[in-house]
């Protein structure tokens, strides 16, 4: 009987067309996917590389919830929707035998339909390489393993555990809405999870909670380098296979729940109770009045004023049926609560929350709210649309009365007010969260502003297309197929295809962001024109829509267009008209503003651009040009009206040992900021132009009378900087109404600036350009020692200026306010550096408040702290004063002195998140530290430590300014880096360590993993950032752990000495710095320079087994076995060798965490020693007064450690 | 005001000919449609109750164009579909008296009364205030025909009414469309012959499309008055009886088989004459084009 029911629903399957859509829609995904090659991060992967397979397969598995519920959630109920049950169920067979048919035959079919996207990818990469889309060097031969091997593991166990809930929801219930339902709580419960990992401390945990596995296998691979992608499969171990058991098992009982707890009778009784009702409705027929009964006339009245009233009514009518919808509600409330989610942990930084400011709470409604906001706009256009059909009331209802425009628009007015009340859940949402939270600065003008004008149209423009493709299309589910389908395509066009006009993809529209300095900014006026454009769009659909809208039984073909005919009257015809003329005419303009004002091009045309701009102007690489040793600036800028107008005078001198015939200015390319040269004279001549590169902004001037060496010249250049319309992307924060920040350059730079070329080497290849490995030259030429490594057209220079700004800002430039005063309705203010900084400054102007304080060095000196802030930023600003005299402490007693009397911090708009250091002033983002949430001591105190960094680049970076020579990126930031770690360690303790250096350890395995060339060491690399920041820092506080605090920061003092502000070239370079470090260290440990600096070197430590046993005299003895290893690495993370050498490594005991002063959770040590550890396994053994909690080797995470969680174990008591 | 239809025609996109040709003049009154199943009754009926197109004819009633005018036709037609839905969570009063609003019906006193009056008349007003979705199908049917009726409307299209009705309730329906039939179209689908024998003036039977017959049912069966014969005879007979005479029907009378024929005259001896009725008409009419379809 089993096998009856289950060839009969394989074989019902196998007809439905739906069961071959499936297949055909995964398949045609592997097909693009596979084809395009839009696969991992690194182009060192291949495409086809077994961890992007299996990634691939885990990822869509998750997305397979819906093929799931659409499969496994109809076999039982299609004998009630089918109304078969009644006599099925009287067949002679078991309830057993009934289920197990159903549930195997549908598992088969999906196991079935699962692999079209197996084999979408096997056809898809053996075409892949003669496609053209990816170069064929990223395919790699086809093994079958690759493909079965995470099929069995991840995607088809996620498919089971997936398929037997909802199986077992729709048997148990009868309702099929719960399958949808089902799927969107599981899908919340792995959002949920995804959320918890942005805490590294919560990865086993996310490990076992995410249903699908993919967090599980990520977390294995996640530190796994290109080679390893390209020549593993995930192992089936560990934590791995504890997740697997505990979904698998979780689907597999449902399901044994569902088998034994199905039964026919109870299957069928929840139908006769319902029914039930119906018997008990007295039909009685004796009512002799019926007969005698007169029916009344009425009068009726078909008038304009009725029609409104009734649309309304009927519109009401619709969208309470809407929001009566169990689907309507459990899908709303799951994206309300993403969105409340969203909200709740959004927005962190390095793992710290940040205020519920109103801005964020808005943000996050384009998460993944707006993804599910989508689907129930398409969802309820189709019920609506649908409504009568459902219920067979279609035929009454279409030859009602009502003109057909009357019935169209008050569907389109009920999801218009849906969409009303979609939009009035995210105000709901973030003001939950801002009250749960405390934060009661509600800013509802903002909610409102951006809620009803920006985001209410948007929705509307949903709601139009799909109302559209409703009204096109008269099937339902087809309809529902073929809006989302649309929109996928269009989000495929957009991220994976490249297609970014806004002006060709439907409702798109360039990104704003909100900011608390600079509220909407300048975005208002390019989202009103795209918002009208794509309404005047979706209002032509709707016209077209009405034409073909379906009213009453006929849906053939030449009914229709014969309706459509009819319909075509003065009215259609002139709306359609209007709509198209607006819809045409704002297009013209939008392609106006952004094509010929602003000069949009596509990323591929970008990419030629810049490859042109390498074959074309690379000939003057390093050619010799004067370089600036005196700015004197004259800037004002209009804020209000985005501009900007600048004078400066640069004196300049010949540096080198050649004759310079000519100038050479590189604007760049076209920006958004347009620049106008008002006045451009060398030694008040205005030059004359040799010859100008117009694609890419580079001009040649020759000089009257050539520049022989160390002759001197003056410059003047006055350029007006402003914006012109809008674009099709990007912010152009450069200048804004409140926060402008900009810097020098605002002006041209001199000659070749090899930082526009390309450098991914598939893009190399494909335009014809040498693979380029280093951007820099290396330490000992000629050219990079003779250069400052930021910026090559000076070295140090002298500053002053005056900078004017409208009155109610301040504006702020280098050096030291001279004066400040108000003319003509605005503020100036003239400021002057003393002594020398290097050639990097900005200028900034915004409504400000200021924070003041001193710091007194020990020999008295006073520098004076100054917080330039947005009014009501006034969170953090004791941390930002704490890090500041903090580092001041630390650098000037360890580095030497700080070179300037002032150190400021500035606030500038969140257009970007980011800190940066110029000499005697930190602009800090605005979302970057000053709404951060540090209510929690466990959470990093960025403020404080980044505060640190920034401040040790005083010392690291515009003192010691390197040369401009590959690794000499080491010596601005990962000294400024370590010099944060030391801060940190001062203020926190030493125990405290492990917490930041675990996170640095961290990023720098991700990021490793994910390098697109190959990985550079610390005295070579030259643009990788997370070997600079990430293992820079991990290596110097490790160093001067091994060799001392103090020993290491007298070596880099003399150093400091040596190199600060050197007046000429040779500048700096790490070999200088490296020999410092050498000198520092004892030859027992030199091999860890070596390992460090000139190697790639990771270790595997790791605790195999500890215990400890009580003995005699209250002690404990603690035994503690431990295996260490270390191997060496070639860039592309092939192994090379394998250490041999005892290595110097921490042994450590533990009593439970403690809490230091700040409250924060740390280690206490009772044993913690320094231990030359073999090669190998070793054993240790001490004797410990208080019991001994947790052993480890290398606790603190100061070695890099592929496995760092293992270093650290709980021990086992034995007893005897 | 009389209802004419011209050469309507109307072929499905499955290549279907639902209406082949179709004219008709239909008076004041109530008017009979009689055809078998997917004979073209119920698309000729959508077709006047504007809910689909012809592809080619007219339909003017009085100086109204049905297949043009949709908007003027639905204010004056009261429609009554062969299967039809209701909101399972309304109940009939309130359902009654939204489409009572749509009817046009804008003043809430009248409304009022009209639906309840319409619900005593269809006698669901003991269950007025209960949800449609728990009505039984008969007592769906009388809200089917309550809410037809709403509007006083010009027009009715009723496609087979009496459809799941006990007897009493078809009659006491039959009833009720005679009073409004005075001074109404009524157009009426049924298989039940006797249902357009006591009720309708006029009538038509549809076949496969085409109208094959029209006219008075008493004139009607007048024109064959005489020519029907009838005799009990052996099943196994009957493939004989086919294949030399003209049978227009057979029943079961007492386990035997009784078959109708047409004859000009009395075929044999064995046959006896019997007074032609409606159903007569209608066999005489239908079987043949059937069986040529069969063929």
């Amino acid at each position: 009987m089993f096998k009856e029911i289950f060839l009969f629903e394989i074989k019902y399957r196998l007809k439905r067309p739906a069961t071959w859509s499936y297949f055909g829609i995964l398949l045609i995904f592997g097909l693009i996917v596979s084809i395009g090659g839009n696969g991992p991060a690194s182009e060192k992967v291949f495409v086809n590389s077994p961890v992007a397979i299996a990634t691939m397969l885990s990822t869509i598995s998750i997305f397979g919830i819906m093929l799931s519920s659409a499969i496994m959630g109809v076999p039982v109920y299609r004998d009630i929707e089918h109304k078969t049950e009644n006599y099925y169920f009287s067949y002679p067979i078991s309830e057993k035998g009934y289920l197990l048919g159903r549930f195997f035959g549908s598992m088969s079919v999906l196991f079935m339909v699962s692999l079209g996207l197996q084999i979408g990818l096997v056809i898809g990469f053996a075409i892949g390489p003669f496609a053209g889309y990816e170069e064929p060097e990223r395919f790699t031969v086809f093994n079958l393993w690759h493909y079965i091997q995470p099929t069995l593991m991840l995607y088809w166990t996620n498919f089971f555990f997936a398929g037997c809930i909802f199986f077992a929801l729709v048997s148990l219930t009868k309702k099929v809405m719960l399958a949808y339902a089902g799927g969107a709580i599981l899908f919340i419960t792995y959002l949920i999870t995804l959320t918890l990992t942005q805490d590294i401390e919560n990865k086993d945990l996310v490990s076992l909670l995410d249903p699908f596995g993919l967090g599980t296998f990520q977390n294995i691979i996640e530190y796994w380098t290109p080679e390893e992608q390209n020549s593993l499969t995930v192992p089936f171990k560990g934590m791995l296979i504890w997740n697997r058991i505990i979904w698998v098992g979780l689907g597999l009982l449902a399901f044994l729940f569902t088998l034994f707890r199905f039964d026919f009778q109870r299957f069928l009784n929840k139908n006769y109770k319902s029914k039930k009702k119906n018997d008990n409705l007295d039909d009685s027929n004796n009512n002799v009045a019926a007969a005698l009964t007169k029916i009344p006339s009425v009068s009726k009245i078909f008038s304009k004023s009725l029609n409104v009233k009734l649309l309304f009514s009927l519109a009401v009518m619709e969208f309470k049926n809407i929001t009566r919808d169990n689907f309507f509600i459990a899908i709303l409330i799951a994206a309300v609560l993403f969105l409340f989610f969203d909200a709740w942990f959004g927005f962190p930084i390095y793992g710290t929350p940040s205020l519920p400011l109103t801005n964020y709470m808005l943000e996050v409604k384009d998460f993944t709210y707006v993804i599910l906001i989508f689907i129930l706009i398409v969802f309820m256009t189709g019920e609506v649309m649908h409504r009568e059909r459902n219920v067979h009331y279609n035929q009454i209802f279409g030859s009602l009365p009502l003109p057909n425009r009357l019935v169209y628009g008050s569907k389109f007015l009920a999801l218009v007010m849906i969409s009303f009340v979609l939009i009035n859940m995210i105000l709901v949402s973030g003001i939950i969260n801002q009250i749960i939270k405390g934060y009661f600065n509600f800013e509802l003008e903002k909610y409102f502003t951006d809620l009803y004008l920006i985001e209410f149209p948007k929705y509307i423009i949903f709601v139009l297309l799909a109302f559209f493709v409703h009204s096109i299309v008269t099937k339902k589910f087809i309809g529902h197929v073929i809006a989302i389908a649309i929109w996928v395509l269009l989000f495929g066009l957009n991220s994976l295809a490249d297609v970014n006009n806004n002006l060709y993809l439907y409702s798109y529209a360039p990104g704003y962001t909100l900011s608390d300095m600079n509220g909407f900014g300048h975005f208002a006026e390019a989202l009103f024109w795209f918002r009208t454009y794509w309404l005047a769009c979706g209002g032509v659909l709707l016209v077209i829509g009405y034409l073909f809208w379906k009213r009453g039984t006929d849906s053939g073909r030449k009914a229709r267009w014969q309706i459509a005919k009819e319909r075509l009257n003065i009215r259609t015809i002139s709306a359609l008209a209007i709509l198209f003329v607006i819809f045409i005419g704002s297009g013209i303009f939008i392609n106006y503003n952004t094509k010929t004002l602003n000069n949009y091009i596509t990323v591929k045309q970008g990419t030629i651009g810049r490859a042109n701009y390498e074959k074309q102007l690379s000939k003057y690489d390093k050619i010799a040009q004067p370089k600036v040793i005196d700015v004197k600036i004259n800037a004002d800028l209009i804020p209000e009206k985005r501009t900007a107008k600048i004078k400066v005078l640069y004196k300049m001198v010949n540096k080198s040992n050649e004759v310079i015939d000519s100038l050479h200015l590189n604007w760049g390319a076209e920006g958004l900021l347009k620049k106008e040269v008002n006045t451009f004279t060398i030694e008040g001549v205005a030059p004359k132009l040799g010859k100008r590169y117009n694609d890419f902004g580079y001009e040649i001037y020759a000089f009257e009378k050539p520049l022989q060496p160390n002759d001197t010249i003056s410059m003047t250049l006055e350029v007006t900087g402003s914006y012109k319309g809008f674009p099709n992307e990007g912010s152009g924060s450069t200048i804004v109404y409140n926060g402008t920040f900009l810097n020098n350059s605002f002006f041209p730079s001199f000659g070749y600036d090899a930082q526009g070329e390309l450098t991914s080497d598939q893009d190399r290849k494909k335009y014809d350009l040498p693979i380029k490995d280093y951007q820099l030259p290396e330490q000992t030429d000629e050219w990079g020692v003779n250069n400052l490594l930021f910026n090559d057209d000076a070295d140090y220079v002298t500053f002053e200026g005056t900078v004017s700004t409208a009155p109610n800002q301040i504006a702020i430039m280098p050096g030291y306010l001279q004066k400040e005063w108000e003319e003509n309705g605005r503020k100036y203010y003239t400021y002057k550096m003393e002594g020398e900084l290097d050639f990097f400054y900005n200028i900034s102007s915004a409504e400000y408040e200021v924070h003041k304080e001193v710091w007194t060095g020990k020999s008295g000196e006073k520098v004076n702290i100054e917080i330039f802030h947005h009014p009501t930023h006034t969170y953090n600003i004791d941390r930002f004063v704490k890090g500041v005299k903090h580092s001041m402490d630390y650098f000037s007693e360890n580095y030497g002195p700080y070179q300037y009397r002032q150190i400021r911090i500035l606030e500038f708009p969140r257009y970007s998140t980011f800190a940066q250091s110029f000499p005697n002033t930190v602009p800090f983002a605005e979302s970057f530290g000053w709404v951060g949430d540090f209510s929690d001591p466990n959470d990093l105190d960025y403020v404080y430590t980044v505060t640190a960094h920034e401040v040790a680049h005083q010392w690291w970076g515009h003192q010691v300014t390197p040369s401009a020579t590959r690794g000499s990126n080491q010596i601005s930031e990962s000294m400024a880096e370590y010099s944060s770690l030391m801060v940190m360690k001062k203020e926190y303790g030493v125990d405290a360590m492990q917490n930041f250096l675990k996170e640095e350890l961290d990023r720098y395995l991700r990021s490793r993993a994910n390098e697109s060339k190959f990985e550079k060491t610390l005295l070579d690399n030259d643009n990788q950032a997370y070997v600079w920041y990430r293992k820079g820092g991990l290596i110097l506080y490790a160093l001067q752990d091994l060799i001392g605090e103090d020993e290491l920061n007298k070596a880099f003092k003399a150093y400091m000495e040596a190199a600060r502000f050197r007046p000429k070239a040779p500048f700096t370079t790490t070999v200088e710095w490296y020999d410092y470090m050498k000198s520092a260290t004892p030859d027992s440990l030199q091999y860890y320079l070596e390992d460090s600096f000139e190697k790639i070197t990771l270790y595997s430590n790791k605790v195999t087994e500890a215990s400890y046993k009580k003995v005699a005299g209250d002690k404990y003895e603690v035994t503690i076995e431990v295996e260490s290893l270390k191997n060496y690495f070639d860039g592309n993370g092939k192994l090379l060798a394998t250490g041999d050498k005892a290595n110097l490594l921490e042994i450590a005991i533990f009593d439970n965490d403690i809490k230091n002063e700040q409250g924060m959770k740390i280690k206490s040590p009772l044993v913690l020693e320094k231990v030359w550890v073999k090669s190998g396994k070793s054993t240790f053994t001490y004797l410990t007064e208080k019991l001994p909690i947790k052993a480890g080797i290398d606790p603190y995470n100061k070695m890099i450690d592929r496995i760092p969680d293992d270093n650290l174990i709980t021990l086992e008591e034995i007893l005897d | 005001m009389e209802l004419k239809i011209k050469n309507l025609n109307k072929t499905y996109s499955n290549g279907v000919q639902a209406l082949k040709d179709v004219s008709l003049n239909i008076p004041q009154g109530m008017f009979g449609l009689l055809g078998p199943n997917g004979a073209g009754k119920s698309s000729l009926m959508r077709t006047l109750a504007t809910l689909q197109q012809a592809d080619s004819g007219t339909a003017m009633l009085g100086d109204l164009d049905i297949l043009k005018d949709k908007a003027e036709v639905r204010k004056i037609l009261g429609y009554l579909p062969q299967e039809f839905g209701v909101y399972p969570k309304v109940s009939s009063y309130n359902m009654l008296n939204h489409i009572a609003s749509l009817k046009g019906i804008s003043n809430k006193g009248e409304r009022k009364d009209l639906v309840e009056s319409l619900l005593n008349k269809t006698n669901l007003w003991h269950v007025r205030n209960k949800s449609l979705g728990t009505y039984s199908g008969g007592m769906k049917q009388r809200f089917g025909i309550a809410q037809a009726l709403i509007g006083d409307p010009k027009l009715i299209i009723v496609d087979e009414p009496t459809a799941g009705l006990d007897p009493a309730e078809r009659n006491r329906f039959h009833n009720l469309l005679c009073e409004i039939g005075e001074n109404t179209i009524v157009i009426l689908s049924t298989h039940i012959v006797d249902d357009i024998s006591n009720l309708c003036n006029n009538m038509a039977i549809i076949c496969l499309g085409e109208v094959v017959v029209k006219g008075n049912p008493n004139d009607l069966t007048e024109g064959i008055k005489g020519r029907i014969w009838t005799k009990a005879i052996e099943k196994d007979e009957l493939a004989n009886y086919q294949s030399d005479l003209q049978v227009i029907s057979t029943h079961l009378k007492a386990g035997k088989t009784v078959i109708h024929v047409l004859s000009d005259n009395q075929p044999d001896a064995s046959f006896e004459a019997i007074a032609a009725d409606l159903e007569d008409v209608y066999f005489t009419e239908i079987t043949s084009r059937m069986d040529a379809t069969l063929a």
